[in-house]
């Protein structure tokens, strides 16, 4: 599952905080927080996981890692995180809310096979996750204790260079993006009533000690923010949807243009308010490039991750070799891509990131892997073990999955069909991985007749099935673009960050949900 | 910070901040205690046990709102977070419905939210239930080899309130929980099936006998689904479809999205907007209720609200703010944990029970669709849009046949509510947002 939407309370972009010297100015420096706020980027990233160090040290590791193993298992990890997150509310033209959050803590696991112990507390304290990793130990029964490796510290190369990352601005100057974006979708037209800007951001610092030996430690950066204008006429109401953000600097913010984006916005809810009834049933679909790609993280993404491959419950399971797509599709999941929402150095687990080639050619090449299902499976981890926060233990996810660029003229893409479906924006979606019926939501759609787009239609879902709609593909298209700035994806009462991506892509034939017959 | 009590804690902090300018401050602390077993193919596979306790912090000041939360609970923590949150609610913008309730909640009345015997479960009997539980999917067919999993889980939530007028309050409520994915395998074809309960009182829970044989069912039910040709008819969504769809409907009952115009009933209090077989309730003083709790995040007695009256909208669900702004009261609708700021959302909304037994409604159909479960982001209550991805089962000459996946189902959400003609007695509480089966007269279904 995943949405663009801006998520609900306890889910993971709820919240926010980051202290900024912009409004605080003259309130003493919080004692476990050295950067932000200090206006000082380089004592920043020297205090990285500082907090957390000062507690869990190499050797108050090891001691913990101990009491993990001492009835048995095949490895164990501590792993603690603490977050700073602000959240910003503009609505009806107010600064409606400012939210700081601090939530922090940490937890123990242990495995052994298919087997997992997990227990965690908020409160940061050796004696605390010494008993935590007693509880997690419940898990094996009848066996000998097992010696971890000391711990030695390993260091981090980032994926990608960032300037001041944007949670680190000034806080007048998140502000300042909001107000900007606010006016800016306002002034598209007088039937724009209400506008809702949310602002998130979040810097997160972890620790991950493992018995294998490894203690790392990273601080991640992450902004989203969101404009979502109404339009109202007469009794129609449409909303439209513009988002900027992903791991990014103020390079980024310079380059975006926060006003295009939101004026972007509103004009998709002004044109929607015109919208007809939008088509139902199968018919040729081309759909627009960037978050279009919700469909390959639907309808391959989570069949490939191996916790349902290990079990034999995805549709993938043992698929390996075997086609999945047409032969002209490439399919890649990399935790590495420039300000992507799903990138990082190393996953939760204390894998480094890599770029995964999932499908060559059409073909099935490579699962989606975190230590404990890998080592089921007889494979190594690809980077992918994650976690919502310390309350919760890895399962194997996507960062940022996309369709590998083509070479199709986009506008070429359209020729030849006769009534068909454009989706040129689109919303949410979810799939169920042992049948592979999947399903993901149009925003803005039109139809295609003769080869040309002609009217917008009302929103409406799209739905598949994974091992057939990737060999509907006719046409991919030379416009890769990879959406940075939304995406959360939930699974097993777990959200977490991801991108995902494709080029404009040509489909024979996929099922629509609107209403006209 | 081990030796202070919740109360302690929060009156500290509270104090503090009247003291540092705020007129008026509240603070929300939430203590959880959690433990789920999972068991799969007859093994123990996962055990979670986990503690959880976190404080917000909400300040108004010259009616301007500052909110920060933490799980860090250490004094000096504590201290700093008091002077951000009220330098923070300088830069919001003043509005002057902005206060703090000061309602005070009459002597709580017996709501039967807690059961010892929840807060008292061992680790042992929650493995024995999951495991018999997935033992009664396997015995019910050999087409059931495998499962998702089978879990059991409890938890304990204390809910600790204060704030400038309502001084300190609390509850205790459990909650219990039994659920199994069946996978029913035929040939190279794989179906997964869901049935799971969830209860606050640990007798009320069905049985590992029932939750391991529905789950086997519903699986079994869905082998050998195929699509069927677009068309309009009439559509059942049975139970907890239905449900579904209450949930995905609820926005458009938020006085918040009332006054932000972002509700496609936001014109309509007073008037028919549905069917006059339709009643919509939010129950919070419901006995045992999953949404049930004597006051609301932010302090407001919880109460009964008619939302829908056989038709006609009667009342949209507020805060204390939102319900300032529309000129009437809260509806003790803020949800909330210690980590977000009080949101309209359901306590126990619901569709009343109605009079039609669900083999009736099933059989008056000559062709239509009997719909088992929804999926996808296709309930938009801004626009009114409605557009699903479906699976379910045939109905053909009043009698229920052939599974059906791989089909959507279109509409507009005004016209379907129009569009009930039966609502079922069948009505049964697994979620705080459920309804008994309904049927709509015509939807538009997108097929092969």
């Amino acid at each position: 599952m995943a949405t663009d939407r801006p998520i609900s309370r306890r889910l993971f972009l709820r919240g926010g905080a980051l202290v900024s010297s912009a409004i605080l100015a003259g309130i003493p420096r919080l004692p476990w927080f050295h950067g932000p706020g200090t206006g000082d980027a380089e004592a920043a990233i020297m205090g990285i996981g500082q907090e957390l160090r000062d507690v869990l040290n190499e050797e108050t590791v090891n001691r913990i890692l101990v009491e993990a193993l001492a009835k048995g298992g095949d490895f164990a990890d501590v792993f603690a995180e603490q977050r700073f997150r602000t959240n910003i509310v503009l609505s009806e033209g107010r600064i409606e809310s400012v939210t700081y959050g601090y939530p922090r803590g940490a937890g123990v696991r242990v495995c052994r096979r298919n087997q997992t112990g997990y227990a965690f507390s908020d409160e940061i304290a050796y004696n605390t996750l010494l008993d935590a990793a007693h509880v997690a130990s419940a898990v094996v029964e009848n066996q000998s204790p097992v010696t971890p490796i000391d711990v030695t510290r390993r260091n981090l190369a980032a994926p990608f260079p960032l300037s001041l990352p944007m949670p680190l601005m000034d806080e007048s100057r998140k502000f300042d993006v909001l107000r900007r974006m606010d006016a800016a979708a306002r002034a598209v037209d007088p039937r724009i009533v209400s506008v809702r800007l949310e602002y998130v951001d979040e810097v997160r610092d972890i620790l991950i000690g493992t018995s294998d030996g490894g203690y790392l430690v990273d601080r991640q950066f992450l902004v989203g923010v969101s404009c979502t204008p109404t339009a109202v006429a007469g009794t129609e109401r449409r909303s439209g949807l513009g988002t900027i953000g992903g791991r990014v600097d103020e390079g980024y913010l310079a380059a975006v243009d926060p006003e295009r984006v939101a004026r972007e916005a509103a004009r998709q809810a002004i044109t929607l308010l015109g919208a007809g009834p939008a088509p139902a049933g199968p018919m040729p679909v081309v759909i627009g490039p960037g978050w279009g790609g919700v469909l390959v993280h639907e309808s391959l993404g989570h069949a490939s991750e191996g916790d349902q491959i290990r079990r034999g419950t995805s549709i993938l399971a043992g698929q390996l070799g075997v086609r999945v797509a047409a032969p002209s599709v490439r399919i890649v999941d990399d935790g590495r891509w420039p300000y992507g929402r799903g990138s990082y150095a190393m996953d939760d687990e204390g894998t480094l990131s890599q770029r995964t080639v999932l499908v060559e050619g059409g073909v099935l090449q490579s699962y989606l892997l975190d230590k404990q299902n890998a080592g089921l499976l007889g494979l190594r981890s690809t980077g992918n073990g994650r976690r919502e926060s310390y309350r919760k233990w890895p399962i194997p996810r996507m960062t940022n999955t996309y369709i590998d660029r083509g070479v199709a003229d986009p506008q070429s893409l359209f020729s030849g069909i006769k009534k068909g479906f454009f989706a040129a924006q689109m919303g949410g979606g979810s799939v169920d991985s042992t049948s592979g019926n999947f399903n993901f939501a149009v925003r803005e759609g039109y139809w295609i007749e003769d080869g040309r787009i002609t009217k917008p239609v009302r929103s409406a879902v799209l739905i598949g099935n994974s091992l057939e709609t990737l060999k509907r593909i006719e046409g991919v298209g030379n416009d890769l673009s990879v959406e940075h700035s939304r995406g959360t994806c939930g699974k097993d009462g777990q959200w977490v960050p991801v991108g995902v991506g494709q080029p404009t892509i040509r489909f024979s034939q996929i099922t629509v949900g609107g209403t006209a017959i | 910070m081990a030796t202070l009590t919740p109360q302690e804690i929060m009156d500290r902090v509270r104090t503090q901040a009247e003291r540092s300018g705020a007129a008026e401050a509240e603070t929300y602390l939430d203590v959880v205690t959690f433990r789920e077993v999972r068991v799969r193919q007859r093994e123990i596979e996962l055990i979670q046990q986990s503690a959880i306790k976190g404080l917000g912090l909400r300040v108004y000041r010259d009616h301007r709102m500052g909110f920060m939360y933490t799980t860090d609970l250490r004094t000096p923590v504590l201290d700093e977070i008091v002077n951000r949150t009220i330098a923070l609610a300088g830069e919001a913008t003043p509005r002057d419905e902005n206060k703090l309730p000061e309602e005070i909640p009459p002597p709580t009345q017996e709501l039967e939210i807690y059961d010892p015997s929840v807060a008292g479960m061992q680790l042992a009997d929650q493995i024995a239930l999951a495991r018999a539980a997935e033992e009664n999917a396997f015995a019910r067919d050999k087409r059931i080899q495998t499962t998702l999993d089978s879990r059991c889980g409890m938890q304990v939530n204390e809910v600790h309130f204060t704030n400038t007028f309502l001084g300190y309050q609390t509850y205790h409520a459990t909650t219990c929980w039994l659920g199994v994915g069946a996978i029913a395998t035929d040939g190279a074809k794989k179906r997964e099936g869901y049935f799971g309960d969830r209860k606050r009182i640990l007798l009320d829970l069905e049985t590992p006998e029932r939750v391991g044989r529905k789950s086997a069912d519903r699986a079994l039910a869905k082998l050998g689904a195929a699509s069927v040709p677009s068309a309009k008819t009439p559509v059942i969504f049975e139970s907890e479809a239905a449900g579904q769809f209450l949930n995905g409907l609820f926005g458009a009952f938020s006085g918040q999205n009332v006054l932000e115009q972002r509700s496609f009933l936001a014109s309509s209090l007073g008037q028919a907007v549905a069917s006059p077989l339709l009643t919509i309730s939010d129950e919070g003083l419901m006995r045992r209720g999953l949404g049930t709790r004597p006051f609301d995040g932010e302090g407001v007695q919880t109460r009964n609200t008619l939302v829908l009256d056989r038709g006609v909208l009667k009342a949209f669900l507020n805060t204390s703010v939102s319900g300032r702004r529309m000129g009437r009261g809260s509806t003790g609708n803020a949800n909330r944990s210690y980590d977000s700021l009080p949101a309209i959302g359901p306590t126990n909304f619901h569709v009343e029970r109605g009079n039609t037994r669900l083999d009736k409604m099933v059989s008056e159909v000559t062709k239509g669709l009997f719909v088992t479960g929804l999926a996808g982001f296709g309930i938009d209550v801004v626009s009114g849009e409605f557009s699903q991805q479906v699976e379910g089962r045939w109905i053909e000459g009043g009698k229920l046949g052939q599974a059906v996946e791989g089909v959507t189902l279109g509409g507009r959400l005004g016209e379907m509510l129009l569009g009930i003609d039966a609502v079922g007695n069948d009505l049964e509480y697994r979620s705080n947002v459920c309804s008994p089966s309904l049927r709509f007269k015509e939807l538009t279904i997108g097929g092969a």
